[in-house]
């Protein structure tokens, strides 16, 4: 009677074991790259909007102060997006185009928003302050990078929640001080729990 | 921490196959790109507050508009209008829903197709000219009142109707005969030491329930219930007799013989008459007797002489903000003559309510009929017109007690061919101007020119427009009483509202619809209400068919056998069995509206019941089954529960460094109407799971209000939120850690990590806990939504969360100290705190040191931060 395994079938199952492990590690390793790299979270992709705005010129040419458009960051949760009318308040005066302007016109002469497309938008289940991040000294720039710069806005980093996390564990590696909720640390089961990095601080 | 940051490391190494496996229920930067509006023509910043007025039953409550963006997503009471008093209702909660519903019409249409454009112009030239008939609701609008008195005196020989299917002519009939004009009896719950109710509700639902169960509150008068059908006074009551409709009329003349009330004409006898009487002449100018809707002119007659006879300082008398208009039944034999041929109906449906109308209507040549949906009148009217939602438009109300205040609209109007009732007054005139004109031409009369800006301002910003209607000082006619012919004994049809949906007008809000009645616990529909030992003897249980026969007109209907329904007298709820309207309404329940006779009366006597052998499957949720009894707790007056007694635990102890979050029930101050859930549903995007998931027991309401029986039918209810427990059973068995402890004692859930094992819920002792089994969120992401709190997808868990993102905002606002729950601020009786029991002066700090203070279930040990505050009932359990 043959045998029923040849010599070399038991050197094809090491090769193919090794393989399978290669693979394994392989796409372990892909898919870290996959779910740390910058792309899978949009950032550098411009979103389109109603308008061809550039941040470039308004903040870096002209050097207009953040809060001129958007208003509501230093005092209330959203940073707020400007109404129409505050564009047509400076254009209709300087660069009236009017047919670049025809969308927000349009919104105006209807009573209606301004559309513009959100490029930092966080996930529904997750709650953030502006104001209590400029209160801590968080500037506009450390998430949403040098929008000055940026003819098209972009985003400049992830967002995602480790990236967040990475501050709020140890705010004073980035030089800012722990005020409010932040410098109240408590310990529980021996372990010292940062407390930025609860659920509830952050999470609807 | 360097060790901790390599376990870290290398977990992030260890996650990277998860990120894999878990790519689909990340969160993808899913909504790059998604809309981010900018802000919209004089918003001031994205979140502002208007005061307006909403309308129930044409009378005004006024109300403070909390919006997003421009939209509106939440409203709640206005503590400085006397009509809500900073608390809110059921109707008032689910305003923002009824915005967005996708039914309302949008333009208006010629039989039924949509009309050419301009078209319009033509359906209000016919209506102008000889012979105008005006429908309207109860009016209290000066506005609108001015504008139909206006539209009267255009077109010669024209009619103003009210039609009201709330409507109680007989306490109108006997208001003119003891006091020779039409007054309405406000009563005074604080003054009063007793109050004996005759078929009246004031703690139920109605447009002055905020301002009664508050004052109800403070003055804690003892409350004496005769009723046919169980109410949410009649549960709360401190004595309580179950009436057929019979007994009322020979009850009062007892009473009324007992006290020596001069002017009786006729006198009674009952059994009961002798110690209600004693009570109310102990109580002397403490005493109260109010009448309810359904009873005879006699009673409403008898109670007015005996609170005049007890020179009561109870209760008020003012002219009825609402009153006014004709009739509807000389219109309808009119309509039916073919002498009408013009006619306009604002905001009623008639055609629903009265069973002969719509046929009616076929004969009119130019009907035109206004509303937000196309309803049973929008379908017979030969034009129907889109009517702007009352968060749209302009308008003004006057409250229960005559307070006049503004509403604003606090969303863009829609424009194009929608109309608010004041604009469509306006085109049948054919005038200029728009609705904010119109009634600030309304005011400028009452105010004149002077300083007229600054009142207007003053009345926007404060939603309050005005003084309160003057109390009449009248005395009683000697020839007050007029004995009505007896009630024939038998059984009886009564008809009643229903608690959620009225005489129908709300059968469109799926909130109201799908959460559980206070009393007869039934979602999605309705049933006719038989006492148990009726339905004993005819052999009937619940969800048995039975044919109904009144006045030669046959109806179907499912029975319910409800503990405290009066022998003989079935209680027929109106609201349900529409034919049009929408999807949310149309074909839930019986119509009951089509046995009631023409004259809108509410208790008739004659009703035939046959069993047809067929069954009906009702929806309802009963209290929650495994819960023991005992879980609501009553006590004697003055008597005294044990404190708490925490004993050992397994669980490592928290600490709570900053605030402690907690909440007290007082189960002594709730009346069960349901305001908390539906505002917990407003606030957390609370889906309607519909009747079919229903019926399975899958209702999402993260807050519910148990209902327990007392004695003598009464019942006590119990609103049931999760109660965060310090020693959460929930949080140890969760495979997942989904559902985590907070540094504030918090039980929060994490959604995403939820993978919907339900071991949560079932290790809840209290199961608060609710499980998604279909995905919601397409339905619920509506502008109305509230953007502050997530959506949860399908196959995860989900609860009260104590409103942490109102916790989280007050933090940011720096006012840790004011936070307010959306169930503790709807309260019209204060019974729910909220607040930090490390702050030893907070209210619920407090209260968890009263002595009626409990934690349900405590001899689990799960240490709940939810705490109740027994119920005091004389003799107590």
């Amino acid at each position: 009677m043959a045998p029923i395994f040849t010599p070399r079938a038991d050197a094809r199952l090491r090769l193919v074991l090794v393989v399978a492990a290669l693979l394994a590690v392989l796409a372990l390793a892909l898919g870290y790259a996959w779910a740390r790299s910058g792309s899978t979270w949009a950032v550098g992709k411009p979103a389109e909007q109603p308008i061809p705005f550039s941040h470039a010129i308004h903040a870096g040419q002209l050097g207009l102060d953040c809060g001129f458009c958007h208003s509501d960051a230093a005092r209330g949760a959203g940073a707020g997006m400007p109404a129409g009318e505050l564009c047509l308040g400076c254009h209709q005066r300087v660069w009236n185009v009017t047919a670049q302007f025809a969308p927000i016109q349009a919104a105006v002469d209807a009573g209606l928003a301004t559309q513009w497309a959100s490029v930092h938008r966080l996930p529904d289940h997750v709650r953030f302050h502006h104001a209590a991040h400029l209160a801590a000294g968080v500037t506009c720039a450390t998430c949403h990078g040098a929008v000055e710069t940026m003819p098209r806005t972009v985003r400049a980093e992830t967002l995602s929640m480790g990236w967040c996390l990475d501050c709020h564990r140890d705010p004073q590696t980035r030089g800012l001080t722990p005020v409010g909720l932040g410098a109240q640390p408590y310990v529980h089961a021996g372990i010292e729990v940062p407390p930025l990095t609860r659920c509830t601080v952050c999470h609807k | 921490m360097s060790g901790g940051a390599t376990r870290r490391d290398a977990l992030r190494v260890m996650g990277a196959s998860i990120a894999l496996s878990a790519l689909a229920g990340c969160d993808q930067p899913d909504e790059f790109g998604h809309p981010l509006h900018g802000r919209g023509r004089g918003v001031a910043s994205e979140d502002a507050v208007f005061p307006t007025t909403l309308e129930l039953d044409g009378l005004g409550r006024g109300v403070l508009v909390r919006t997003r963006g421009g939209h509106p997503i939440k409203v709640e009471g206005n503590p400085g209008h006397p009509g809500s008093l900073g608390a809110s209702d059921v109707f008032l909660e689910s305003a923002p829903l009824s915005l967005h519903a996708p039914e309302r019409s949008r333009h208006a249409l010629q039989r039924g197709r949509p009309a050419a454009p301009g078209a319009v112009r033509d359906a209000f030239a016919g209506l102008r000219g000889e012979g105008l008939r005006i429908v309207t609701g109860p009016l209290s609008s000066p506005t609108l009142r001015r504008l139909v008195a206006e539209a009267l005196e255009a077109s010669p020989g024209s009619v103003w109707h009210v039609h009201d299917p709330m409507a109680d002519p007989a306490s109108q009939a006997a208001a003119l005969a003891a006091f020779g004009e039409a007054m309405e009896v406000l009563p005074d719950l604080r003054a009063a030491r007793t109050v004996l109710c005759l078929g009246a509700d004031p703690l139920g639902h109605g447009p002055a329930q905020l301002a009664l169960a508050r004052a109800w509150r403070e003055g804690r008068p003892r409350l004496l219930v005769a009723e046919a059908s169980p109410s949410l006074t009649g549960a709360r009551a401190d004595r309580r007799l179950a009436l057929h409709p019979a007994e009322f009329e020979p009850l009062a003349r007892a009473i009324a013989g007992e006290l020596g009330v001069g002017g009786l004409v006729a006198g009674a006898t009952h059994l009961a008459a002798a110690s209600l009487a004693t009570a109310l002449r102990e109580a002397g100018p403490g005493a109260l007797v109010l009448a309810g809707r359904g009873q005879p002119a006699a009673v409403h007659a008898i109670a007015h002489a005996i609170n005049a006879h007890l020179e009561s300082s109870a209760l008020r008398l003012i002219s009825p903000p609402s009153g006014g208009g004709e009739a509807m039944a000389p219109l309808e034999e009119a309509m039916r003559a073919g002498e009408v041929s013009r006619l306009l109906l604002l905001d009623v449906n008639p055609a629903h309510d009265r069973a002969g109308f719509a046929a009616a209507m076929g004969r009119v040549a130019h009907s035109a009929h206004l509303g937000e949906r196309v309803d049973e009148t929008g379908r017979a009217a030969a034009w129907h017109l889109p009517l702007a939602h009352p968060l749209e438009s302009w308008g003004d109300s006057r409250s229960f007690d005559g307070t006049p205040g503004i509403r604003q609209p606090v969303a863009p109007h829609p424009g194009g061919e929608v109309r608010g009732t004041v604009e469509t007054l306006l085109a049948l005139l054919d005038r200029e101007g728009t609705g904010r004109d119109a009634v600030r031409d309304t005011w400028r009369t009452v105010w004149g020119e002077v300083d007229f800006e600054a009142r207007w301002e003053e009345a926007l910003e404060a939603g309050v427009a005005g003084e309160p209607a003057p109390a009449a000082s009248l005395a009683l006619r000697p020839d007050w009483d007029f004995p009505g012919s007896p009630f024939p004994p038998g059984l009886a049809a009564h008809f009643a509202p229903d608690p959620h949906l009225r005489a129908g007008a709300f059968a469109h809000e799926a909130w109201l619809q799908e959460l559980p009645r206070p009393l007869t616990r039934l979602s999605w529909g309705n049933a006719a209400l038989v006492a148990p030992e009726t339905a004993a003897r005819l052999g009937l249980a619940a969800g048995d068919e039975v044919e109904l026969t009144l006045g030669g007109e046959t109806l179907r209907a499912p029975v319910l056998p409800l503990a405290g329904q009066a022998v003989d007298c079935v209680t027929l709820p109106l609201g349900f069995g529409r034919r049009a309207g929408g999807p949310v309404g149309e074909g839930r329940g019986f119509h009951a509206a089509a046995l009631r006779p023409a004259d809108g009366a509410w208790v008739v006597p004659g009703l035939a019941l046959r069993a047809t052998g067929e069954r009906i499957a009702l929806i309802a949720r009963e209290s929650q089954p495994g819960l023991e009894p005992d879980t609501a707790k009553v006590v004697a007056p003055g008597e005294r529960l044990p404190p708490f007694a925490y004993g050992s635990s397994l669980h490592q102890p928290w600490p709570y460094p900053g605030a402690a979050w907690a909440m007290a029930i007082d189960l002594d101050a709730c009346i069960g109407c349901n305001a908390c859930a539906i505002a917990c549903q407003a606030e957390n995007n609370v889906p309607v799971v519909g009747p079919a998931d229903m019926a399975r027991g899958r209702g999402l309401h993260w807050l519910r209000v148990e209902r327990h029986d007392r004695p003598e039918d009464r019942s006590l209810f119990q609103p049931v939120p999760c109660m965060h427990c310090e020693k959460a059973p929930c949080e140890p068995v969760c495979p997942v850690n989904a559902t985590v402890h907070d540094h504030e004692g918090l039980n929060a859930m994490v959604y995403p990590r939820c993978i919907g094992t339900r071991t949560c819920s079932n290790n809840c002792p209290y199961k608060v806990r609710r499980f998604n089994f279909e995905d919601h969120r397409r339905r619920v992401d509506t502008p109305a939504r509230n953007p502050d709190v997530a959506l949860r997808p399908r196959g995860v868990m989900e609860k009260c969360t104590y409103c942490t993102h109102r916790i989280q905002a007050a933090r940011a606002e720096g006012r840790l100290d004011t936070v307010e729950t959306a169930c503790a601020r709807a309260c019209p009786t204060r019974a729910i705190l909220f607040g930090d029991l490390n702050d030893p002066q907070s209210a619920v700090a407090r209260a968890r040191h009263d002595p009626r203070s409990y934690l349900m279930l405590e001899e689990l040990g799960t240490r709940p931060r939810t705490s109740y505050l027994a119920r005091v009932e004389e003799g107590g359990a």
